[in-house]
């Protein structure tokens, strides 16, 4: 089952790089939240309760819930619905991804430990890519919040692949998630005009 | 126990200075905490090796940059009362508080004996940084402190999944800490492929905060931004703790196949971030913006002295040293420069000799000290790296290094030359200039004449720390 899902994550990951509309970035983002949620519950059987639970709420009631809220706030308080025109096209994106992908197998292949699960390594590593891709392909401060939370679900994963051995590592992910992401999106998303694609009051 | 009572007291003060909000009672509780923080550098003097509460240890690479920071926090703290003398009470208070907890976050991150407490108080020096660089709560303060969160984030992200390689290295019920100690036994015994790529994680990720190439923007835009008291810490006590960051992980590593590796990559990202550096620092418009890029030039120094090893080792340490002191005097003086002049435009720069002769003399002593011209201490740091460079046959690194140097030296020589002496070159009217009393340059005069001192005396207790702190790299 956990195998399914990992493969349901990474095939967001792809449609990462098709798509225009922000929206549908959120309802991916919204979508990966849940699929973590489901990941998280059948892998980490080990888990204590306290850190089950913690992990639950990150994933279901912050990544689903939360995060996806308050992206939609900021979309719509600023009127901007698509990415911007600048932006690498859709089809190119799409080659990238599916080097990134590939390159991430490799990878994992050249890696191969006993303590790893390679499915998880292998989508952690595109996931982390893929964040990358969207950050540096982007122009919108809104694309580049949405690179960092796939970033950030990449963390995720990664501290999953070694989650029942190490569960304090997985809380620190989380604390990442919580104290860092909705800091960014709620003071600084909300502050700055999302539609913004030159930060250039400050350059030499 | 000591370091618990220590960051409990300072976190307390902290919560004190922001729910009381009076300036007299912020005042107090900012010397109060000098004090304590340099009483608890005594006592980690006192107690070197020691291990504290599990997750701290005051070895010498830590107690080092930690006397740095107590040297720093009382000048730091003075300037920062007179940057926010007409604050409101909120924005003074907010000032302070976060103040004192990036000097707590940034002390634990030097004693910090594992890797992810030491990635907790990088990232808590973040979110603390972030309140002071939004200071001035204006659209450029804005976009300086969005950067400087995002970008580091991202960084630090980068660093966690290096840190959770090593995880993989490990992968046993036992490393939950992921102590340093721990670490060393195994790193033998592992794939190469994952210290390698655990090393560029953590390198990258950590590079954010000691404004390495390639995340050197990031603290480009928050000096130029940032309260110079505040600019003070960024460019110096906080690149340091990159340093260790880094330095730490280098040192884990250094006895697995993969030190060639490392080096080759420290080499190439110091001598792009002096590429860098040369390039925009002969075209800076901005008097901050030119002192950033010359902290991007040590920095990249540093990392060319760690890639080369033999006597850069110690190299290192002594620019990490004195570079902490001559560029923090010359960010406190760019807090008066700017009540005299009303600008921080190098174009708009002038005439600093006539209207305030004591900061002009902190500029020129800054120039020969952070240029490294002699009797700056830096100048001795510069040759032991050239000699290892002739040592190691590296001609070529050698050769460019000197051509960035001498371009660098050329740019900022003429741009601070010319805030001395010449007029400005636009007419600009900056208004009447605020009366500044001399005596606000004492602290700087007398950091910059510790980094002369250090040209012909260096004190046995540091260089014993220095020794200490590279002692697996010595023969």
């Amino acid at each position: 089952m956990v195998n399914y899902l990992i493969i349901l994550f990474a095939v967001t990951l792809i449609y990462f790089a098709s798509v225009e509309r922000l929206t549908n970035y959120i309802r991916l983002i919204s979508l990966q939240g849940s699929l973590l949620f489901g990941i998280a519950i059948f892998e980490l059987k080990e888990i204590n309760t306290a850190n089950m639970l913690f992990i639950a709420a990150e994933t279901l009631f912050i990544k689903t819930i939360l995060v996806p809220y308050l992206l939609t706030r900021i979309i719509k308080r600023s009127g901007v619905t698509k990415v911007h025109r600048d932006a690498m096209p859709g089809f190119y994106l799409l080659i990238l991804s599916i080097s990134a992908l590939l390159f991430s197998v490799i990878l994992t292949q050249l890696m191969h430990n006993q303590y790893i699960n390679s499915i998880f390594m292998a989508v952690a590593l595109f996931t982390l890519f893929t964040g990358l891709l969207l950050i540096v392909t982007h122009r919108l401060i809104i694309s580049h919040l949405i690179g960092f939370l796939v970033i950030e679900n990449a963390v995720f994963l990664f501290s999953m692949a070694v989650g029942n051995r190490m569960p304090m590592l997985i809380n620190i992910g989380i604390l990442l998630d919580i104290f860092v992401g909705v800091l960014i999106l709620v003071f600084f998303g909300l502050r700055l005009k999302p539609r913004t694609n030159e930060l250039t009051m400050l350059k030499d | 126990m000591v370091v618990l009572l220590f960051f409990t007291t300072a976190v307390i003060m902290s919560l004190l200075i922001i729910l009381l909000k009076r300036r007299v009672l912020t005042k107090i509780l900012s010397l109060l905490f000098a004090v304590f923080l340099i009483g608890f550098t005594f006592y980690s003097w006192q107690n070197l090796n020691r291990t504290e509460f599990s997750y701290f240890t005051f070895d010498s690479a830590g107690v080092l940059l930690l006397s740095i920071l107590a040297l720093l926090s009382i000048p730091t703290i003075y300037h920062g009362f007179i940057y926010t003398v007409d604050d409101d009470p909120k924005k003074h208070s907010i000032y302070h508080a976060a103040l004192i907890m990036l000097m707590t976050c940034m002390s634990g991150a030097y004693l910090a004996n594992g890797m992810t407490i030491l990635w907790i108080f990088v990232e808590a020096t973040t979110l603390s940084v972030a309140a002071l660089i939004y200071h001035d709560r204006n659209d450029a303060a804005l976009e300086a402190t969005w950067k400087y969160v995002f970008i580091c984030s991202t960084g630090i992200a980068l660093a966690y999944l290096g840190i959770l390689f090593l995880g993989f290295v490990y992968g046993r019920d036992d490393a939950a800490n992921l102590s340093f100690d721990t670490l060393v036994g195994l790193i033998k015994q592992v794939n190469p492929l994952y210290l390698k790529i655990a090393f560029l994680f953590v390198f990258v990720g950590f590079s954010t905060k000691m404004g390495l190439f390639p995340m050197h923007t990031v603290t480009i835009d928050a000096h130029s931004v940032a309260p110079p008291p505040v600019s003070a810490l960024i460019s110096t006590t906080l690149m340091n703790v990159g340093f260790l960051s880094i330095f730490r992980v280098y040192s884990l590593f250094a006895s697995s196949e993969i030190l060639g590796f490392m080096n080759h990559v420290l080499i190439l990202s110091g001598v792009l971030s002096l590429l860098i550096a040369a390039g925009y620092m002969l075209k800076a418009k901005h008097l901050k913006r030119m002192l950033a890029y010359s902290s991007l030039e040590n920095m990249g120094l540093v990392a060319i002295a760690l890639g080369i090893g033999g006597a850069g080792y110690y190299a290192a340490f002594l620019i990490i040293i004195l570079h902490s002191l001559a560029k923090s005097s010359l960010f406190y003086q760019m807090g008066q420069l700017s009540r005299i002049l009303n600008t921080f435009r190098l174009d708009n720069c002038g005439k600093y000799m006539a209207l305030y002769p004591a900061g002009a003399l902190v500029l020129i002593a800054g120039l020969i000290t952070i240029m490294a011209i002699p009797p700056s201490g830096l100048f001795i740091s510069e040759l032991m790296i050239f000699r290892a460079m002739v040592n190691n046959n590296q001609w070529i690194a050698l050769v460019i290094v000197i051509l960035l140097l001498s371009f660098i030296l050329y740019a900022m020589s003429i741009r601070i030359m010319h805030i001395v002496y010449s007029n400005p070159r636009r007419d600009f009217d900056p208004g009447p200039p605020s009366y500044v009393n001399p005596v606000e340059t004492v602290s700087q005069f007398f950091l910059l004449g510790l980094v002369v001192v250090f040209c012909f005396y260096q004190p046995w207790f540091i260089a014993d720390l220095i020794n200490q702190s590279i002692a697996i790299f010595l023969p």
